[in-house]
């Protein structure tokens, strides 16, 4: 059995989570996701302003804290936190001094196919993972692997399985797609919160076995909750088909098997099946500016009030790109101010930078000069810049998959 | 003679938990016995959900019985993906509360 933590769901996740996983109970392996469809995008802004940026400053800013303790532990670090620039991270680890040994996976990065895009990273899966570990990486960051695969790359490289061991590949994809959204798991975002204590849920553990089977569990004490329901919650979130695809294995969701367990829950049964022979590319391209303001609309003649205003916006700064909605919280008659009034959002989307900033000053002007009542949640700032996200398909033997040991040996994945 | 029914809140006996794929949202929708699946599957068709959440447009839906849950795809509900989305919940994290908050006829037996 390995027994593989997570402490991080997405860049800004709880920072103390690394620590909590290092001193609250064993491990073998602790994992981090700081990678969304969203991420990409801002790590890109990142790259943009300096080309030595561009991966999860907050992870290196943990391992400053506590990699010495994981070493003294003897307990793998592995993540995702590269982003756009695994190699920078790596790099600076190294410069942290304290000997670990540390690798990177690289090839995600294929701009040089979508020349218009921000950023384009294939999913890759867990072989460059599981090269560095076998070749007795203490920490191994990469850049766009597939969440899950922070869990089957370690799970593989332990048990030594085979790139056809679909089964196995399966079973570890779902335990990896339990913990991939950390508290998520333990009873965070859940619909029955009422029937257990989610002040501060513990992050996840999944004890995977040679079989690929896990039990999912998390360390003594700490709060929240596993049970068959809190696991069953993470399993539907951001799927589709009961077909799961991914760059090592197709996952069958329906025949994961849940039960419950004295520590959390057990999952077995996951069938797999070959993967496509393309890999999933994310793009991000900048799509334009932005920006936006909610006005506040508060008693009588509130539909009135909506049109007046939006017709005096829209001669200032014309209609094309703007998109209003009208949220009716109020109710008539109220006790209390704020349950007298509506909320009338706008966001202007334009391509021009200056527009988005008139928008700004056109909503202020009409401060005194529109309907009674007149206030704004909060003042327009002066807009920002927009990605546009799409999925694209390569072939995955288009794609560069490579492991940077520790020493710097190169190795095809 | 039909079995006697309740109008509730979906949300009393089914759990729900809902995202983002770009532009498309995912919705999961889950019961905890094989009652309540029974009356899910059956109840909770692409044309209810649509009833149930008329801002949907384009949904697919696909039946996990070894989890007691359904998931939808909602196509197109979030544009060009949450940085673009101008919709209110641009990453469609409470998708699932709302549809669990619509009231619905539930048999009184699986409650």
């Amino acid at each position: 059995m390995i027994r593989i933590g997570n402490a991080s769901g997405f860049y800004g996740d709880r920072f103390s989570a690394v620590r909590e996983m290092l001193t609250g109970g064993d491990l073998d392996v602790l994992t981090g996701d700081y990678l969304a469809e969203l991420t990409m995008l801002i790590l890109g802004r990142d790259r943009v302003k300096d080309a030595s940026l561009g991966y999860a400053r907050t992870f290196l800013r943990q391992l400053e804290e506590n990699l010495a303790d994981a070493l003294a532990r003897g307990v793998k670090i592995v993540s995702n936190a590269g982003g756009l620039n695994p190699e920078g991270l790596a790099e600076a680890i190294d410069r942290l001094g304290l000997g670990a040994k540390v690798a990177h996976v690289t090839g995600d990065d294929v701009r040089d196919r979508f020349p218009e895009a921000l950023t384009a990273n294939a999913y890759l899966g867990a072989w460059g993972i599981a090269e560095c570990l076998n070749a007795g990486a203490d920490v191994v960051v990469t850049g766009r692997v597939t969440d899950a695969s922070l869990v089957v790359g370690p799970a593989a490289a332990h048990f030594g399985w085979g790139r056809r061991d679909w089964d196995a590949l399966a079973g570890a994809t779902v335990a990896g797609h339990v913990l991939e959204c950390g508290a998520q798991a333990t009873g965070g975002n859940y619909s029955f919160f009422t029937s257990i204590d989610v002040t501060r849920p513990g992050f996840p553990i999944a004890e995977v076995e040679a079989d690929g089977s896990s039990v999912i569990t998390k360390h003594d004490g700490t709060g929240g909750a596993v049970t068959v329901d809190t696991v069953t919650a993470q399993l539907l979130y951001e799927i589709g088909p009961p077909a799961y695809p991914g760059p090592d294995v197709v996952s069958h969701f329906d025949t994961i098997r849940l039960d419950p367990h004295d520590r959390g829950v057990r999952i077995s049964g996951v069938r797999g099946s070959p993967p496509p022979d393309t890999l999933k590319v994310c793009l991000n391209t900048l799509g334009g500016f932005r920006n936006s303001t909610t006005f506040v609309l508060t008693g009588l003649d509130v539909a009135a009030k909506a049109n007046l205003v939006r017709h005096q916006l829209e001669q200032a700064v014309g209609a094309d790109g703007l998109t209003w909605t009208l949220a009716r919280t109020d109710r008539a008659d109220a006790d209390t101010e704020e349950t007298a009034s509506a909320l009338l959002h706008v966001t202007v989307k334009t391509a021009d930078p200056k527009r988005a900033k008139a928008f700004s000053r056109a909503a202020v002007e009409l401060a005194l000069a529109s309907y009674p009542g007149f206030h704004v949640t909060a003042p327009p700032g002066d807009g920002t810049p927009f990605g546009v996200y799409r999925a694209a398909y390569v072939p995955r033997t288009s794609v560069r998959h490579r492991a940077v040991l520790p020493g710097g040996k190169v190795v095809d994945v | 003679m039909s079995a006697p029914v309740r109008r509730v809140p979906l949300g009393t006996i089914a759990g729900a938990r809902s995202g983002d794929k770009g532009g498309d949202a995912n919705l999961g929708v889950w019961v905890r016995t094989d009652a309540q699946y029974e009356w899910l599957r059956a109840e909770l068709t692409v044309e209810r959900l649509k009833e149930l959440l008329p801002e949907a447009g384009e949904v697919d839906r696909y039946e996990l019985p070894n989890l007691r849950a359904l998931n939808f795809v909602l196509h197109g509900l979030l544009g060009d993906g949450v940085a673009s989305s101008t919709r209110f919940d641009p990453q469609a994290k409470a998708l699932g509360e709302w549809l669990r908050s619509r009231h619905v006829d539930i048999p009184e037996a699986l409650l």
